[in-house]
């Protein structure tokens, strides 16, 4: 087991290293960084010429990329474009600040100037905690749901919970985000009754603390958690179904077991094989966080942070979100696969 | 054995709560405190007590703190006006900052702010050879931490501008005229220009653009240790300014605080706080609106603007900010792909292409009739030439201008010319009103004959330059739309000139349309020279004339900034160039 760990670790880092290849090929050549930097119109020459030379983005795409995995800091700079290295005040050298990825140096941020690691340090813990709710909730939900459904099925409650999940599946998240805020916030407020906020993470009077954040979260959490619930209960019921046809639960029945023994132990073990699976592969999608509802919900995660800096072509932002996702990726592959043997008996790795 | 299904789904949950969380608390909790609200259980006076005169409340029902919430739609990049050109950063520098010379107020008019008197040739602030302009400071105003602010401030923010360390956004106009920038005392601030430079009003350490002065006594030994100021910490958390309002705190991609200043030199605000709130939906805006968990609310599109009516909370305040939804054509010659459709070289076809548009009919159609075209580049300044007149709507003398020009109509009802059919590639971003319009100027094209592809771009590709391969800038269209103005409220403009062409050679080049006039040229150099504003005017006439007579510049509708105040706000002065220049005055009931 352990030498599979170590394997499969191995292997992983040629993959990352040609997944950041990749990535930063493609971020580099498809967007210019520069052209939101004119504000409402467009840069001037001047500007452009001296922070293509500043910010480095003159060098030629091997260079750049060495410098984004390895760092500058063993490079003496040339900072005003007169072709000879730069020399300080002091008379000694400039050498570069950087110090790479493999040092844990993700970049600097080129519209906010702010090291990417504390970009991403701020952000993380309010998608954590939006994601991580939603989850939870999602996996909830999606258990007795499915369960239910599984083992009534046909009757009415399996007919209506197959209906919702029919609309809630096909239902874009940006309709539903706002219709939850326009009933739960808007019209509440109007008739009186108890309301939610319509977005952020706290009121402006009230200040920050846990209810507020508790009540702010609860829209959110619903919009992302009711289209993925949707989605977990039917799979969940087709899961269960499958088992409970099959001859060892006839046996279990046969031999007198409580019914809540069978369907819990025996039925409900084997049908959420699967599911483990799949929350396993989800789990370091969280760290993506939700574009489209953060954004309505004004809501400052990883997904806001991720379309911001698209849209002005922030490739230092980008690469380093795109990495710790892939790192992240890696991972949880890893642990879902050693998690099913421990669950499975019947899977063994060599 | 149930509990190992449970313990391997909590088991993973919890290994990517740890793998991922890296600050200590779970809870993202901002780390700094409500606003002090005078009913907070702090150690309170006992009610038999005097009132204190410093900041404890008085005995009696204290009042609520007066609160003003404003929605933005994007988060600012940084607070340190040299490292940010964004409109919203430049809303707020009013409120922490307001350390320029000038302002400008809601009538779009200069006037002095930290400059004692506004300098002219008559008072000794202008020179006789226009090169060299004297402000002579306020000696009352100070820092938010009680430091005066003086002309070295300004000075100090001149070096860091041109500073090869700094990565600042612009250094327009330091690179390129001034010659240097001295404080002959605290109080006397002296800019030498290399020429005379007509736009130094709005140029020049104002609180239009980024040159504002920054504290020197804060900023100036981060310089000296790090080297650059790119990651100073006052960029994030200008704590210390001179306006009317102090930045509390920012929690980046939710909101922005800032409290009121009691040391401003106009006396404190009447609002305690503002809180701009980060809503990057402009449905989610509405909604709030309609909740009423906003104040303010910005860039309210035409869509939006007869709900917000039937609200009846709001009022919609329209601010000029000079822009203009403009059609630019493409009119290179150039034997590569830069290359425009040939007819676009004959002034009558452009007119006719022109004339065959209904822009009123657009108008009404797609932006409710709430605003008009705009005649000249120069609309809604004093620029402006008020005896030019827009291109009418008259389908049938485009035809006529057509048939005239040689684009006969053919079989198929396009028109040609010489084996070569007028088709034309029409270019904007993705922005719905504009596919909306594309949509409709197709239909009317078609109409008298002109066949029109209809292209889009998303922003972040149509504003790319030659050297980034962006599709305008190397002149992959015919048409292209785009909003855009001139300095605001300088009318200085650049991008019609020849020297701006983008090629191999000139790949930052702003002339998108790669054409060169050199009766234009003359004219534009002529008044980016002329410093006396009443001389610089009839320049501008000439210039529009030009401008109009040839086609160089269409314009679809003029497209000034509306906004939505709350009607319990007072004395709101929206400027079009510095739309916060009056918060101080504020009040909200």
């Amino acid at each position: 087991m352990g030498r599979y760990i170590i394997r499969r670790l191995l292997q992983a880092i040629p993959l990352l290293l040609i997944i950041s290849v990749i990535l930063f090929v493609l971020s580099v050549r498809m967007g210019d960084p520069l052209s939101t930097f004119g504000g409402r119109t467009v840069i001037r020459s001047e500007d452009r010429k001296r922070l293509t030379r500043q910010l480095g983005l003159d060098q030629p795409l091997y260079v750049q990329y060495t410098i984004w995995l390895v760092g500058n800091d063993w490079m003496r700079l040339d900072l005003d474009g007169d072709g000879k290295p730069d020399v300080g005040e002091d008379g000694k050298p400039v050498y570069g600040t950087r110090k790479g990825v493999l040092r844990g140096d993700l970049g600097t941020s080129f519209t906010t100037k702010q090291p990417v690691t504390e970009m991403i340090a701020q952000r993380l813990p309010n998608t954590l905690l939006l994601m991580l709710t939603s989850e939870v909730v999602i996996l909830i939900a999606a258990l007795i749901i499915g369960l239910v459904s599984a083992l009534r099925q046909y009757s009415i409650f399996d007919h209506t919970v197959t209906a919702l999940s029919f609309i809630g599946l096909s239902m874009p998240i940006p309709l539903l985000a706002l219709g939850l805020i326009y009933i739960f916030a808007v019209y509440f407020k109007r008739w009186g009754l108890p309301y939610f906020p319509t977005g952020g993470m706290f009121d402006p009077q009230a200040g920050p603390g846990w209810q507020q954040t508790l009540w702010h979260m609860a829209l959110p959490v619903a919009a992302i958690s009711i289209i993925s619930v949707a989605g977990y209960s039917r799979f969940v019921r087709a899961s269960m179904l499958e088992v409970i046809g099959q001859d060892y639960i006839r046996t279990a029945r046969a031999k007198g077991l409580a019914e809540r023994s069978v369907v819990f132990v025996h039925a409900l073990k084997n049908a959420a094989l699967p599911l483990v699976t799949i929350v396993g592969l989800d789990l370091p999608f969280l760290l993506a966080g939700a574009v489209v509802t953060e954004t309505i919900f004004a809501w400052p995660g990883m997904g806001r942070l991720f379309y911001d800096h698209t849209t002005r072509s922030d490739f230092p932002v980008l690469m380093g979100i795109i990495m710790i996702i892939s790192v992240a990726v890696v991972i949880f592959q890893i642990i879902t696969d050693l998690t099913y043997t421990y669950l499975d008996p019947r899977i063994r790795y060599d | 054995m149930r509990n190992r299904l449970f313990a391997a789904l909590s088991g993973l949950m919890i290994l990517s709560m740890l793998l991922s969380a890296c600050a200590p608390a779970a809870t993202p909790v901002p780390p700094t405190q409500a606003p002090a609200q005078p009913a907070q259980p702090t150690p309170p006076p006992p009610p038999t007590k005097p009132p204190a005169p410093t900041n404890t409340p008085a005995p009696t029902a204290t009042p609520k703190p007066k609160v003003v919430r404003v929605t933005f739609q994007q988060e600012p990049d940084s607070l340190n006006p040299l490292y940010s050109t964004m409109w919203y950063v430049a809303v707020l520098k009013d409120m922490y900052l307001a350390t320029g010379l000038l302002t400008f107020n809601d009538k779009n008019q200069p006037i002095p702010w930290i400059a004692k008197e506004m300098p002219t040739k008559a008072n000794g602030g202008i020179s006789a050879d226009d090169k060299v302009i004297t402000f002579k400071l306020r000696d009352d105003v100070k820092w938010s931490d009680g430091t005066p602010l003086t002309a070295d401030d300004y000075v100090f923010t001149w070096q860091m501008t041109m500073a090869d360390k700094n990565t600042v956004q612009s250094r327009d106009p330091f690179d390129t005229y001034v010659e240097k920038v001295e404080a002959k005392d605290k109080t006397t601030l002296v800019v030498t220009f290399k020429e005379p430079y007509a736009p130094w009003q709005a140029k020049i350490f104002t609180n239009v653009n980024g040159s504002q002065a920054i504290p020197k006594h804060i900023l100036e030994p981060v310089f000296k240790k790090d080297g650059t100021l790119d990651k100073a910490e006052w960029n994030r958390k200008p704590t210390v300014g001179a306006g009317p309002f102090v930045l509390k705190d920012w929690q980046t991609g939710s909101h922005l605080i800032f409290q009121a200043n009691p040391n401003f030199w106009l006396g404190k605000p009447k609002v305690d706080q503002v809180f701009i709130k980060i809503v990057p939906d402009d449905a989610a805006q509405l909604a709030a609106m309609k909740a009423g968990d906003t104040d303010f609310g910005v860039f309210v599109s035409y869509q939006d603007m007869p709900e917000i009516e039937k609200i009846g909370t709001f009022n919609l305040v329209v601010a000029p900010s000079g822009y203009k939804e403009s059609w630019f054509m493409n009119l290179s010659t150039r034997a590569d792909k830069t290359k425009g459709h040939p007819a676009l070289q004959d002034v009558n076809v452009r007119k006719a292409i022109v004339m065959a548009v209904d822009r009123e009919k657009i108008i009404k159609e797609l932006l409710g009739g709430r605003t008009k075209v705009a005649v000249t580049f120069w609309d809604g300044t004093p620029y402006a030439d008020p005896s030019a007149k827009a291109l009418a709507y008259d389908p049938e003398g485009a035809k006529k201008l057509l048939d005239e020009a040689g684009w006969k109509v053919g079989a198929d009802g396009i028109r040609a010319k010489g084996g070569v059919k007028l088709k034309l590639r029409y270019a904007t971003t993705t922005k719905d009103v504009r596919k909306n319009t594309q949509v409709l100027v197709q239909q009317m094209l078609k109409d008298v004959g002109v066949a029109v592809d209809l292209l889009n771009h998303s922003s972040d590709i149509f504003w790319n330059s030659y050297g980034d391969k962006g599709p305008i800038a190397t002149g992959q269209y015919d048409i292209a739309e785009w909003s855009t103005c001139p300095s605001f409220p300088d009318p200085d403009s650049a991008g019609w000139l020849c020297k701006e062409v983008p090629s191999d050679q000139n790949p930052a080049g702003g002339n998108w349309q790669f054409f060169c006039d050199k009766d234009l040229d003359a004219l534009f150099n002529k008044q980016a020279t002329t410093v006396d504003a009443t001389a610089r005017v009839p320049i501008f006439y000439e210039i529009s004339k030009i401008i109009n007579d040839k086609v160089y510049w269409n314009s679809m509708w003029d497209d000034p900034d509306w906004w939505a105040v709350s009607k319990n706000m007072v004395n709101v002065k929206l400027s079009g160039a510095t739309p916060f220049w009056n918060a101080y005055e504020w009040d909200i009931k």
